[in-house]
Order: structure tokens, then sequence, then C-alpha cells
């Protein structure tokens, strides 16, 4: 087990991660989501003992990193964002070397070495020089050197980045077979690869724990409630002002500008999605405002995570949506404004 | 510490690395050796090893960083220090790997340029004593280089800018003696002192004569763990500083 307490870690005056706490558990694969500058990779440097903590305390099989850093070490797989491969040695080679740092006795080696091999698909390259492999040989030949000596935790910083989709979903069974003998920490911005592999997700942000729960439950959180799309023809003004005062209306997410006149609103709803739909179908009907689509859907991960990592401007109102489509098409909206006005 | 060593040496021998570094070295020899043998100047005929090694050392200046730049600054570059540094491994055992590596190497151009006394002791005559003296001497002073060349790796992911810095810490350490027997700072007996304290070639002086002191093999010793453990600090403090 791998226990995290109240990790902080500060780049000069920039705190990069605040004060995380969670566990891993035995044969657990632990999603890590974030979005791009999280402190996902902070954090997984920390917890390989890489990068230093401000403070805090990592320990791994009852060893702390800081303290017992070559015991703790011992039971540690890492493959860092970029692959750390040495690009002038060639694949077995390397292997080999890094065998040796993890200290695998020599007798075991080459049966080792030919294990992950194979686990991974490199065997055929394996007299290669790893600066002449593509991008995705080159991060399963950093995954392989990872395996090796059969640690019982691996921790993987995004492994599937730049890869093509047959070779990530390579990766992902991969990472599923691994569970048998292994804990898995796995970070990744991507949200169906987490959901798709994880058992538990962490989730992130600006070095903030987010939420930490199973895939299930972060899905049950906001299961009661559906998400409503109505796409219009008409003043958005009027319309939103009428979604916004129908009863059971959460708020309005998202406005977005498909053409002339024509919006697509995305609403969070909070009660029953069809009598809510009927009752805003109704109104814009009576104020002349068309309606091209309208559904309801039900949340998925997706929108789970955003809510979670943009708690803030979930919450932001009516204005504040203008505000930003104004930013986003200056052009379209001054007109859209005008033609308001004469109207 | 062993694989490490291991790794190291098989990037430079299995590669042309350290065969060009060696080459280079013997072209310089050769240079010199000509160039002393070649000395008319002198009434008698004067030829020694000791003087060639004087002028070899010079170009140690520009041969040393070449061999040392990459130690640690690649690296760096290739993201390779993390798996370093996330291996059961501590930072003493993979300086010191390193710099065995580095001394194996040093030592194969070393040994390439035994043929010259094997030459001359087959044409002439070779004082052996004295010969192994200066040997010596050159050895620790190439060691001592090594050391000041590993630890300016560490402290950029540039290797020619490694290359550079040390190429101007080994001018320093060269003619620090010179430079302390300057008009200018004999006014100071104190600085000169002091400088005079961390001049090298001094102390090669001797080796060159055929005297093994102590205190000379204390000095080079002292700056080679001295380099050796700056290094340790300069490695462990660029953890604790940024990411």
């Amino acid at each position: 087990m791998i226990t995290i307490e109240n990790l902080t870690k500060y780049y000069g005056k920039n705190r990069a991660v605040n004060n995380i706490s969670f566990t891993i558990n035995d044969n657990e694969i632990l999603g890590f989501l974030g979005p791009n500058g999280a402190g996902k990779s902070t954090t997984m440097n920390m917890i390989a003992g890489y990068l230093p903590m401000t403070a805090g305390k990592v320990t791994i099989c009852g060893s702390d990193i800081s303290k017992e850093p070559v015991k703790a070490k011992k039971n540690l797989g890492y493959l860092p964002e970029i692959p750390p491969v040495y690009p002038d040695m060639r694949v077995r080679e390397y292997l080999s070397f890094c065998a040796g740092l993890k200290r695998i006795p020599a007798a075991k080696k080459s049966k080792e070495i030919k294990r992950v091999m194979e686990q991974l698909r490199i065997t055929d390259v394996k007299d290669k020089l790893i600066k002449n492999l593509s991008k995705g040989y080159k991060q399963r030949v950093g995954f392989a050197q990872a395996l090796l000596g059969n640690p019982k935790f691996l921790i993987l910083d995004e492994p599937t980045v730049g890869l093509d989709p047959n070779q990530v979903a390579e990766v992902r069974s991969i990472i599923r077979d691994l569970k048998k003998e292994h804990s898995v920490i796995f970070s990744s911005h991507i949200l169906s690869e987490v959901s798709a592999v994880c058992d538990r997700v962490v989730i992130i942000n600006k070095g903030d724990i987010k939420a930490i729960d199973t895939i299930e439950n972060l899905e049950k959180q906001t299961g009661g409630s559906l998400i409503l799309h109505i796409r219009i023809n008409g003043s958005r003004t009027t319309a939103a002002n009428i979604i916004e005062m129908t009863k059971g209306v959460d708020s309005i997410t998202k406005i977005d500008v498909e053409g002339d006149d024509v919006y697509e609103f995305t609403v969070q709803l909070k009660g029953d999605g069809e009598e809510i739909k009927n009752n805003i179908m109704g109104e814009l009907l009576k104020n002349n405002i068309r309606i091209s689509e309208i559904y309801t859907e039900k949340p998925d991960l997706e929108s789970v995570f955003v809510k979670l990592i943009n708690a803030k401007s979930s919450k932001s109102g009516i204005k504040e949506l203008f505000e930003e489509i104004a930013a986003e098409n200056p052009e379209e909206s001054s007109e859209n404004e005008e033609k308001e006005d004469n109207e | 510490m062993f694989s490490i060593y291991k790794k190291e040496l098989q990037s430079f021998f299995f590669t042309p690395f350290a065969y060009v570094v060696t080459a280079l070295f013997l072209f310089m020899f050769t240079f010199f050796f000509n160039g002393e043998l070649g000395n008319q100047d002198q009434a008698t005929f004067y030829f020694s090893y000791p003087n060639v090694f004087y002028n070899v050392i010079i170009m140690f200046i520009f041969l040393i960083p070449i061999l040392t730049m990459r130690t640690f600054a690649d690296e760096r570059k290739f993201g390779t220090e993390v798996l370093l540094m996330t291996s059961p491994v501590n930072v003493a055992q993979i300086i010191i790997g390193k710099y065995l590596a580095n001394i194996t190497v040093f030592l194969f151009m070393l040994a390439s340029s035994l043929i010259f006394p094997i030459y001359t002791a087959i044409k002439g005559e070779v004082v052996i004593s004295q010969l192994i003296c200066a040997y010596l001497g050159f050895f620790l002073w190439g060691a001592m280089y090594i050391a000041i060349g590993q630890l300016v790796s560490s402290f950029t992911e540039n290797s020619i800018i490694a290359a550079i810095l040390g190429e101007i810490v080994m001018f320093v350490f060269l003619f620090i003696d010179d430079f302390s027997m300057t008009a200018f700072i004999a006014q100071y007996p104190v600085i000169q002192a002091a400088l005079y304290a961390f001049a090298a070639q001094p102390r090669f002086a001797y080796f060159s004569q055929g005297f093994i002191r102590l205190s000379d093999i204390v000095f080079f010793l002292s700056a080679i763990i001295v380099c050796l453990a700056w290094n340790y600090i300069s490695i462990e403090k660029r953890r604790w500083k940024r990411g």
C-alpha cells in the first residue's frame, strides 16, 4: 500500500501541489485525472522519489520515501512522461542496464528482460538503437523498464500520450492485465481512458484534490439531474430569460452561437426532465422563438469532470456567459445586439 | 554502481567516442614528442618525458572536457536522470560509477601513450623510475580535471556549455601559480600564498622530477574529493530547487 499524507510542493512561491492525501491499495488501478498543469506530474515525481516534497509524507510498503529511499524505490516502477531512454543504446542493452540498476540478480536478468519484452511486444526491435524507434516503441521500451523486477507498484505518467489509437488500446489492455499482480497509478487528462481502465479516480486541479471516488459513485453524484440541449432561432436574451425563469432549471451552463440568430443552450436541470422540457417549449413558442432541436441527456463523466474542475464557472450567471460569447465572437455578437435593439 | 559504470563504459567504447578522443590525445602527444626530440637549442641533446607531459597537460584543457561534458548534462537533456533517481541507487553511487568510468577511459588514453616510452626504450634509454613518477603525476592531474569536468557537467543540461565552462575552470587551475607570481599579486603576500596553495603545477613538477611526496598526492586526492562532494551537493540541490 502507498500512503500519501498532506503532500505539498512549492516551486519558489508557486504552489504546485497543495496538501493532498490519498492511498493506493493493493491490486488496484488508480486514475489520476486533471487538466494540463494540474500538478499530476509533480505529484507522481514526488511519489516516485524524484522530487523532494516541501511538506508531507509518502510511504511505500511501510518505508518512507525520503528516509529510506532505496528500500522504498525497490517496490516501484516508474514511467515518467518522457520515457527515460538513452537514444544511443540498443533496446536489450538498455533493459539490461535498467535491470542492473534495479538490482535484479544476474542469474534472473535475461529471463526477466525476455519476459518484459514479450509483455510489451518489443522483442522484434531488441537489437535496434532506441533513437531509431518510433514514439510508440520508445514509450513501450520505457514501460518495459518500469516492469523490470516485477515491482509491486507502478506509476505511469500519461502512458498513452502520443500513441496511435491501436497502441492506446494495447497499452490499456496491458494496464488492465497488470492489475492481477500490481497496483497501478496512472495519470491522464483524457477522461474516457481513465473510466475505461481505473477502479478509482483522483481528480486534481491546480494542486487541489477535487474528488476521490469510484467511477460509479462519480456518475451517481450527478445521476439525478439531467442536461437539456435546446437549439433555437430567435433572440437569445429572451430565450435565456425564459429558460432561467422556468421552474426546475438549475443553470444555463453554455450558449453556443451556431449561426445567424441560431443558438444552442446547454441547461442543467434539477427536476423531472419531461415536464421542464414541455414548459420551456411552450414558453419559447409563445415568444415566437423557433425550436429546431430539443433533447435531454444523462450527464456523463465528462461533465462531472468539467464541473469539478471548473467549479467556479458553472455557477456563473447568464451575464458572464454572454460576456464570454462576446469575447469569443466579437463581430457576430455586436451585430446581433443591434438587431435585438431594432426589435 | 557497477551497472552505471558498465553503461558509461559501453557509451564510450561501443561508440567511436573513446577511440576518437584517444586518437586526438595521441596526435597531440606525438606532436609534442617530436617537438621535444627535435629540440636542438641545447648544447647537449636533451630530452625528457616530463617536458612532453607538461605540454600535453595544456592540451588536457581541451581534451578532458570533451570526455566529461556529457556525464550529467546529457542525463538531464534526455530525461534519463529521472530513471537514475527513481531507481534503488543513491546519488553517491551514481557519481562514483560515472567517475570511475571516466577514469577508465582516461587510463585507456594513458595506456595507449605507453608506445612512446616503449619505442624510446628500444631505440635508446628511459629512466624507468622517473617515468613512473611522471605518469603518476600525470594520472593524478587528469583525475583531478575529470572530477572538475564532471562537476561542471552537473551545472547545466547543455553539454557544450559544460565543456566551455570546464575549460575555463581548468585553465585557471593550470595557470594559477603563474598568476600568483606576477608582480601585481606579489605585492600582497597573503593573497599570493592563498593562490599558490591551489597551484597544481609546482606539485606536478615534483612528480616529474621523480619525487613522490605524500603532500602532493593528498593535494590531488583532496581536490578530487572536494569536486565529487560538490557534484553530489549540486545534484541534490537542483532536485530541491526545481522540478
